[in-house]
């Protein structure tokens, strides 16, 4: 009698716990569809210098060219989930000269990816001249810079006054890069 | 990489899955209820656990989003689900599992031959313990990045995570001082299995508008991953499945890195309806000298960008001599140091606690056990309980209604609030046939509604040979 019982209680359980349970309509595929699109924002370049800096032993130096090797596009994570890049440079100019700063973009055989050019205009007044330039990697600029082994730099100093160790004011940059990512399938 | 594994890191925090028996706490006719307060009162002469099924339990839970959360099936964009759920919970949220088994069991009366009022128990059982918080400013830097979070600190405290599985000796002393008090304690040897640790993360990383040029971002590092048991799991004599086994297998029998704790527990008869009783357990450590394998990675820097122009300025250095320096000191930055310092870890302590009142006398012809201890049909009452974790202790407070069906039946239901939720029913079991007991429990009956929307789920079931009381 009391086993009939216990096993019936037992059952009753059973099946609550059985049919009482259950799942409503869930899809892990789904995870499959995930995108991450983080955008990753770096400081690049910069300086600050004054006029005379532009001297050698009191001679004016017309150009300035100095490279950088990067390994940054090397990485598969980079290659593949990269999808839109742009580079902001901000300067601030109070000497009376027009700049130029060149931007050259090469692979590991040194050939040329892309170049841009970055224009400063004169301070006639001596008062801060602002300018900003914003080069965006997309598509195949985008495979450009994917590409690139290193950069090279040309500063170009436009015809003007001569500069000497009494040539006031200063010329100032500051740049950033900013990154694009979307990432899916990288796990 | 790093990225990479971020990401699984977090997705996997909606596809797993505390470690309180809010059932089994008090469960008189369960030997098992010994186990959680070593105090308490026993109802049996001696039990013999079914050897691999006198316990088995699992308890898991999750205190953010859940699996149906992320993955329900409504037509909604799947990564807007991600981001709601990220967004919906914070670095105090995490999921937790923890899984025994008994391997074996047993306990039995001993004493004055009138008066058996001493019981001995041991066994060894395995145990599976994990906590992982929710890595909340890892996931929106891996979200959202920096761009719209300049200023904002990412905090790297944020990753916690304790993981572990040990086997555990142990062997329990219980007297019945009268018919009032109770107490006893148990010892415990432990032998840790796997050991993952790391609890201690600190350091943050932010962006935020720089002097010289637009950002310095500044990274403080200072982040230790500690593991025990892990890393010869990959040497050559346990390449194949069956070294790995037979090394495992030793480590059960105290061939993995010792450790000692102990139990304690009372249980108190303030009036014949009223009880009081409590316990605190695994009040231990483990010392982890074999098989360590730590990760430290711990720096500072500011980067503030490339200064390349004028190599004057900074002597005779080039633009690539200034980048190739930035490249090392962040390849030191990123430098993960392995060491094999040995360390030692604490056994989460947990204390649980109950007040009971029973009521409802039986009549004699129900009961022919001892009057005194089982007199009565019905008992509620409350439980407590609580358990350390690494950053605040989780706590659980149950209330419940016992019910003594009939010779071969007792069941318990509970209600229990947690931080998993505030409306989780249990209920459990203890059947009798023969000398046989069988038991189940499970809570959360809830949430099996939809299992997918569970935030949490225990379960636990036994079997035991019982040598009863009124059989001397």
């Amino acid at each position: 009698m009391i086993r009939k019982a216990l096993s019936k209680i037992i059952y009753v359980l059973y099946i609550l716990i059985i049919f009482g349970s259950c799942a409503k309509d869930v899809d892990f595929e789904q995870a499959r569809d995930y995108v991450f699109t983080p955008v990753i924002e770096s400081s690049l370049v910069f300086f600050d210098e004054p006029a005379p800096s532009f001297l050698d032993s009191g001679v004016e130096i017309e150009i300035i060219q100095d490279f950088v090797f990067i390994e940054f596009f090397d990485d598969d994570f980079i290659l593949d989930n990269l999808v839109k890049a742009e580079f902001d440079f901000e300067t601030i100019n109070s000497i009376n000269r027009r700049f130029e700063l060149r931007v050259d973009m090469l692979d590991v055989a040194n050939q040329l990816q892309h170049t841009f050019t970055v224009i400063q205009e004169a301070s006639q007044t001596g008062e801060d001249v602002l300018s900003s330039h914003i080069e965006t990697f997309e598509d195949d600029s985008l495979q450009a810079l994917k590409n690139t082994s290193f950069i090279l730099f040309t500063y170009r100093l436009l015809p003007g006054p001569t500069i000497n160790e009494d040539t006031p004011g200063s010329i100032q940059l500051k740049s950033k890069a900013v990154f694009y990512f979307e990432i899916e399938d990288a796990l | 990489m790093k990225i990479r594994s971020t990401l699984i890191l977090f997705l996997l925090w909606f596809v797993s899955f505390s470690q309180n028996k809010q059932i089994v706490y008090g469960f008189l006719e369960i030997p098992q209820s010994l186990i959680l307060n070593p105090g308490g009162k026993v109802g049996n002469k001696g039990y013999i656990g079914v050897p691999l099924l006198s316990h088995i339990h699992v308890n898991g839970g999750t205190t953010g989003a859940t699996v149906y959360d992320v993955f329900a099936n409504d037509g909604v964009n799947f990564n807007t689900k991600l981001r709601n759920a990220v967004n919906s919970m914070n670095d105090n949220d995490y999921i937790s599992f923890n899984q025994q088994l008994d391997l074996f069991s047993a306990g039995f009366a001993f004493g004055s031959s009138y008066e058996k009022n001493e019981y001995l128990s041991f066994g060894l059982y395995q145990e599976l313990d994990m906590i992982n918080y929710f890595p909340q400013d890892y996931a929106i830097l891996a979200l959202e990045g920096n761009q719209n979070n300049i200023n904002k600190v990412f905090d790297l405290s944020d990753f916690s995570l304790s993981a572990e599985v040990i086997s555990v000796f142990h062997m329990g002393y219980n007297k019945k001082v009268n018919s009032k008090l109770n107490y006893g304690f148990r010892g415990k040897i432990y032998s840790s299995i796997v050991n993952v640790n790391s609890t201690r993360n600190k350091g943050r990383f932010v962006t935020v508008p720089g002097n010289d040029n637009v950002y310095d971002h500044i990274f403080d590092l200072n982040l230790k991953l500690r593991t025990s048991g892990i890393a010869s799991l990959d040497d050559d004599q346990n390449s194949d499945s069956e070294g790995a086994i037979k090394t495992i297998a030793n480590r059960v029998l105290f061939g993995g890195n010792l450790g000692l704790g102990f139990d304690v527990g009372f249980s108190y008869n303030i009036t014949k309806q009223w009880t009081v009783d409590g316990s605190l357990l695994d009040i231990g450590f483990i010392h982890h000298s074999k098989d360590v394998e730590n990760h430290e990675l711990k720096g500072d820097y500011v980067f503030e960008g490339i200064n390349p122009i004028f190599p004057e300025s900074n002597g005779s250095e080039t633009a690539d001599d200034y980048w190739s320096e930035i490249e090392e000191d962040f390849e030191e930055l990123f430098n993960i140091d392995v060491t094999n310092k040995s360390y030692t870890t604490w056994r989460p302590i947990k204390l649980n606690a109950s007040l009971n009142y029973a009521f409802g006398e039986k009549k004699e012809e129900d009961c022919n056990c001892i009057k005194e201890e089982l007199g009565y049909l019905n008992a509620t009452g409350v439980q407590l309980y609580a358990v350390n974790r690494p950053r605040r202790p989780q706590l659980a407070l149950t209330t419940y209604y016992y019910r003594y069906l009939f010779k071969g039946l007792r069941l318990k239901a509970t209600y229990t609030i947690d931080s998993y939720s505030f409306y989780n029913l249990g209920i459990g079991l203890s059947a009798h046939i023969g000398r046989m007991n069988f038991y189940a429990m499970a809570d959360n009956f809830i949430q099996y509604k939809n299992i997918y929307d569970a935030e949490g789920v225990s379960l636990q079931l036994g079997f035991n040979y019982i040598f009863k009381k009124n059989e001397n």
